[in-house]
């Protein structure tokens, strides 16, 4: 992996000019990212060659729309991603982070000192700032029923990072709702349960939670209902399509009155399938106030259509894969492979069945389902940019709601963690450092204060003052963060700001360790060398 | 009706992809148009399989392309990844109604629209205005053409320079994150390493979906790659994802690249790194596939004498491969007409799974074809020391053995729009099907079995298609026998159609192609202390990823191979 930093070039940079490289792409990258960070970040609006255009407010969203061509800023770029991947933010954060520590190192080799040292003196402080993070997090209990404030204190913390303030609150809700309905006790939360749809179409405070699931597309038959309550559902995986067996289509083989019978006989084994599912619907439906609705994961060609159409059946053809176990976990009964395995336990139920159309797009809602274990999130706007960006914020605030779950915990944010964390470095573990490793601590200490101080310059206040006043208060005793709007310090319990655990932890994690890779760049293109003496 | 879905992935692929639904829509424009030649109403072919209806929110039809185009971040040049026809109203920063805070704007570089995509869009906004189109033709206009394709000549960048269809907006997708340089995106090891499908394949699939989901009945996935480099992973995982999702739908791929991919000196790490590249990329691909048709000659300086191709250009050679890609798909398109009816303008219509039943579904089942072209086909009788229509056909598969009698070969030949005489007589389907027949009579190595589609529309020869025809190449495609003594190369201003024969082979012809492959994997990957093995762990293979993928390779080789000549040769 660090090989792939070198430049082609490196062999004949000397050692100091490749650090400085190194130093440069991440300092430059942070300035790309930085303005991105908190509630009164920047949003950037990226014009593309054509001319076209994309909004993030994301930061990795952002990363990945931008043409990132030299080996440092990529490999940054790949943490911070990967930063995403794992624990659903904290990408910005990342980036910044891994630039002020290659920021702050260069200091201390401007005046001559070796990377290896500093990168000792990282290890040290990212160990104890773990360590730290232990005590300084807030325990959540989450019992059978999860502390919904708490949930949706979180939630409304990363979404008003992506959002205003109004629609932020709003989707908090929804948010917090959607995972508390897909969660299963003793289970891990699988967001993928949680469908995101979306339609261009009204306002984005028309964003709202299906229990139930949206699809994204319609019957295909014109005289199908176009709306049905009391409805059965089958969730199938059956082709319903007329195909051609392989075997005996040889053109050798056959003459035109065998191929001919081979095709009468085959399109009857796609029709006796059809027909079971219609024994099955009228079994079910003998009373008359009910419907019947296919949805499959297969191709239903015409012939087919028509049959279940005239026995007034709603058929749905080539669902997503991922929908056969959301309409289970949503509706009930179980996603069907064969039409032998028809029972009416197989089937699930909604009661209210509807199709909408927009322009060529079509969509059906299955709702008002019985205890739902999946869910829709329905995003509206009136454009793709609105839409793109309430998704990103879902997203983020889905993942916000499941970390906080799973993490039984969360971190008081508005950069109080990085205050304490950089004074309890400076004031208890620097001192029990040997030698020179102890600047590695202090650079390390350092620059965890990018955070709140980034907070600061994008808020418009002075970053000085803002970090003199922060320390003074966290001095007294007080655990602080910043108040955006006043520069005063704040105590973001009461103000109900809080980041995920996991996010940090990774942060914490992963930023130190590419640095370190960065500063020891010299010592990679050294073992080159050697490589290559003996021959 | 059954639909084709077509997808595209990488550079190349594209490249060829933008010729041939140029060459759609040229057609669907001149079956519309009144002054148009005869030959191109009524063709019998139906363009709905290639094609879909759609609405745009006012309301207006559109008809478009059934098409996923996968493309690298930034390689779009002046189109937008949304197509042309569904476009929003320019965003400006007051358009940012999701956040009350600061907006910074990042522009990169616009690219200027060339004359021939300035000329398309005024054009469109002037048939907007004036919808009764009179005739505006005269020297003004012809004057500008030839700015307009001596333009494209100089300076094609992307493929979208010289595109003139609407795509859906669903159709063009943009890999993201893949942070490489172009140059360095060369071998499927970085492909696989830069695009992690799990992020985005989601969407990539789900484009597919909204195409496949409105067939009523999918022939097949006409799928084209760019298998010279990094792609080959990233279609690799495509299409896996697609034959596990729609396990019954057949997938007929073309791998292609551009001559000059390969050069032909360099350093012994550099030949086995592509060396690898090539046998993985086709080992990988192969399996998931109905048919394999590897395109893409080192050079094409020979594929035709009536051709003058740049090979630098891609805008040149993959004009060559989208015709003959054209041709081989017309009896997928062909109204099937019954055998009774005469006077018919096409026969030998036939689908996905039917050309691939007669390819490799009989006899010997060898999934690998050759593609050979004849462009312009000659007339089918007089021509002055002309070889037969059989004879003209250059294959544009590389390495390949030449003139291999194999018996057991199974040929699939189309032809389309030839003249019966140098005189300029368009053929009767009659006139062709006899010709050919008596040709395949005379011939020295008969194909076991061979298969004839053949249709009256040539091949169209759109305004944005490269100057590459010789100077004997006539108006209509025709040979003429009077040369003229300016040696400069005729184009689209000039010849406005020509006549097309395509043929898919299974043959033995291919053998060197899949041995060099099993080879190589062997020496360079397989074998101890193979100089390759580092580079393979380091793409990410282990030992029986490896052996399974030589094993798909000798299969192949065995297929073709007689038995006792394979234990002979060893
Ligand atoms: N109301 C607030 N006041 C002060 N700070 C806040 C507030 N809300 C959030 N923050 C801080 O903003 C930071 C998160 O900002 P943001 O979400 O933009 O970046 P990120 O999570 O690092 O990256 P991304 O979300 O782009 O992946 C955290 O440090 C958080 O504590
Ligand atoms: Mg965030």
């Amino acid at each position: 992996m660090s090989l792939r930093v070198l430049n082609p070039n490196a062999e004949v940079l000397n050692k100091s000019a490749a650090l400085h490289m190194n130093i440069n792409a991440a300092k430059g990258l942070q300035d790309v990212l930085k303005s991105n960070l908190g509630p009164k970040g920047t949003i950037k609006m990226l014009v593309g060659g054509a001319g076209d255009i994309k909004l993030t407010k994301d930061g990795n969203t952002l990363l990945k729309e931008m043409q990132i061509q030299n080996p440092t800023a990529i490999m940054i770029a790949r943490t911070a991603v990967a930063q995403d991947d794992i624990s659903g933010d904290g990408t910005t954060t990342t980036v910044i982070f891994i630039g002020e520590l290659m920021k702050q190192s260069e200091r201390y080799i401007d005046e001559g000192m070796h990377p290896r040292v500093l990168v000792d003196g990282f290890e040290i402080a990212k160990r104890a700032t773990l360590q730290f993070l232990e005590k300084f997090k807030t325990p959540v209990v989450m019992g059978d029923e999860p502390d919904k404030e708490i949930l949706k204190m979180v939630a409304r913390t990363t979404v008003r990072t992506k959002l205003y303030e109004a629609l932020a609150d709003q989707l908090t809700n929804i948010l917090v709702d959607a995972v508390l309905c897909i969660r299963k006790p003793e289970e891990a939360i699988d967001l993928f349960m949680v469908e995101i749809m979306h339609m261009r179409h009204k306002f984005d405070v028309d964003t709202r939670l299906v229990e139930g699931l949206v699809l994204d597309h319609g019957s295909r038959h014109p005289d199908m209902k176009r709306r049905a309550e009391n409805c059965y559902i089958l969730t199938c995986n059956v082709s319903l399509e007329y195909e051609k067996s392989e075997i005996n289509s040889g053109f050798f083989y056959s003459n035109a009155e065998q191929r001919e019978a081979m095709v009468v006989a085959e399109r009857r084994q796609v029709d006796e399938k059809v027909k079971k599912i219609i024994e099955l619907k009228r079994k079910v439906c003998s009373d008359n106030d009910s419907n019947f609705v296919i949805i499959n994961q297969k191709g239903i060609d015409p012939p087919s259509l028509d049959m279940l159409a005239r026995e007034g059946i709603i058929a749905l053809r080539r669902a997503k894969r991922r929908n056969m176990e959301r309409l289970v976990l949503a509706c009930g009964g179980e996603a069907v492979n064969s039409v032998d395995d028809l029972t009416p336990e197989s089937l699930g139920w909604a009661g209210l069945v509807y199709e909408h159309v927009l322009g060529e797009e079509k969509y059906t809602f299955v709702e008002n389902v019985k205890n739902p274990l999946s869910c829709t999130i329905l995003i509206k706007g009136p454009n793709d940019h609105t839409i793109a960006q309430i998704k990103d914020a879902v997203r983020d605030g889905l993942r916000a709601v499941k970390n906080t779950i799973e993490d039984e915990s969360v971190v008081l944010g508005a950069g109080a963690f990085e205050v304490a964390a950089r004074q309890h470095l400076m004031n208890e573990v620097k001192k029990t450092v040997e030698g020179r490793a102890q600047l590695g601590v202090e650079a390390f200490a350092d620059a965890l204060l990018v955070v709140p101080k980034t907070l600061a310059e994008n808020s418009g206040l002075d970053t000085q003052d803002v970090i003199i006043a922060l320390k003074g208060e966290h001095d007294r005793g007080n655990i602080v963060g910043l108040n955006l709007n006043t520069g005063e310090p704040i105590d973001p319990q009461m103000e109900g700001i809080f980041d995920n655990y996991s996010v940090k932890r990774q942060i914490i994690n992963s930023g130190p360790v590419i640095a370190s890779q960065l500063l020891l760049v010299d010592e990679v293109i050294r073992a080159g060398r050697n490589m290559r003496k003996p021959t | 009706m059954k639909e084709i879905v077509t997808i595209q992935v990488g550079d190349y692929a594209n490249y060829v992809g933008s010729h041939f639904w140029n060459f759609q829509d040229e057609l669907i424009g001149l079956a519309g148009d009144p002054q148009a030649d005869s030959v191109f109403k009524n063709q019998d072919i139906n363009m709905d399989v290639l094609y879909r209806t759609g609405e745009i929110q006012q309301g207006i039809d559109t008809y478009t392309p059934r098409l996923v185009s996968i493309n690298m971040r930034g390689s779009l040049g002046s189109m937008s990844s949304h197509g042309t026809l569904y476009k929003e109203a320019a965003t400006t920063t007051s358009d940012v109604l999701t956040w009350t805070g600061g907006v910074s704007t990042q522009a990169s570089e616009p690219h200027k629209k060339n004359l021939f995509l300035q000329s398309l869009y005024e054009e469109e906004n002037f048939n907007m205005v004036n919808t009764i189109g009179g005739s505006n033709s005269g020297s003004p206009s012809e004057y500008q053409n030839k700015d307009i394709t001596e333009g494209l000549e100089k300076g094609v960048q992307y493929w979208t320079d010289y595109s003139k269809v609407h795509f859906h907006p669903k159709s063009l997708y943009e890999l993201n994150g893949g942070w490489t340089d172009v140059e360095d995106f060369d071998n499927y090891g970085i492909g696989r390493d830069s695009f992690d499908w799990a992020s985005q394949g989601e969407e990539v699939s789900e484009r597919l979906r909204f195409f496949v989901e409105e067939c009523d009945h999918i022939q097949g996935f006409q799928f084209v790659v760019d298998d010279s480099g990094g792609f080959s992973a990233v279609a690799a995982e495509f299409l896996e994802n697609i034959v596990d999702e729609y396990s019954n739908i057949p997938v007929m791929l073309y791998a292609v690249r551009g001559p000059g991919t390969r050069a032909s000196r360099q350093s012994r790490k550099r030949t086995i790194l592509e060396e690898l590249h090539d046998a993985i990329s086709f080992s990988r691909l192969s399996p998931y596939c109905k048919l394999i048709v590897p395109v893409g000659l080192p050079s094409l300086g020979k594929a035709s004498k009536f051709l003058h191709i740049e090979d630098e250009k891609h805008y040149h050679s993959s004009a060559v491969y989208a015709a003959a890609l054209h041709s081989i798909s017309l009896p997928f398109r062909l109204v099937p007409v019954g055998p009774t009816k005469d006077a018919c303008s096409a026969s030998g219509a036939v689908d996905f799974h039917g050309l691939i039943q007669i390819l490799s579904g009989q006899g010997r089942q060898n999934m690998v074809s050759v593609l050979d072209v004849a462009m312009p086909t000659p007339a089918l009788t007089g021509g002055q020391n002309e070889l037969s229509l059989l004879g003209n056909l250059q294959s544009l598969t590389p390495h390949i053995a030449e003139d291999v009698e194999d018996i057991q070969a199974i040929e699939h030949l189309t032809v389309h729009g030839a003249f019966a005489s140098v005189e300029g007589r368009r053929a009767s389907v009659c006139e062709v099907k006899d010709t050919v027949d008596a040709a395949f009579q005379r011939a020295n190595t008969r194909p076991l079995f061979y298969h004839l589609s053949v249709g009256l529309c040539p091949l169209p020869i759109p305004l944005p298609f490269p100057s590459i025809f010789g100077n004997q190449v006539g108006k209509h495609g025709e040979m003429m026998s009077s040369k003229l003594t300016n040696s400069s190369s005729k184009g689209s201003l000039d010849v406005h159609s020509i006549p097309m024969a395509a043929r898919l082979r299974s043959t033995s012809a291919v053998l060197p192609l899949l041995e060099s492959k099993l080879q190589n994997l062997h020496r360079y990957g397989i074998t101890r202390g193979a100089a390759g093995a580092e580079l393979l762990r380091s793409w990410g293979f282990d030992k029986e990823e490896l052996n399974e993928m030589q094993e798909t390779l000798s299969k192949m080789v065995a297929t073709l191979c007689p038995p006792q000549l394979s234990s002979d040769s060893d």
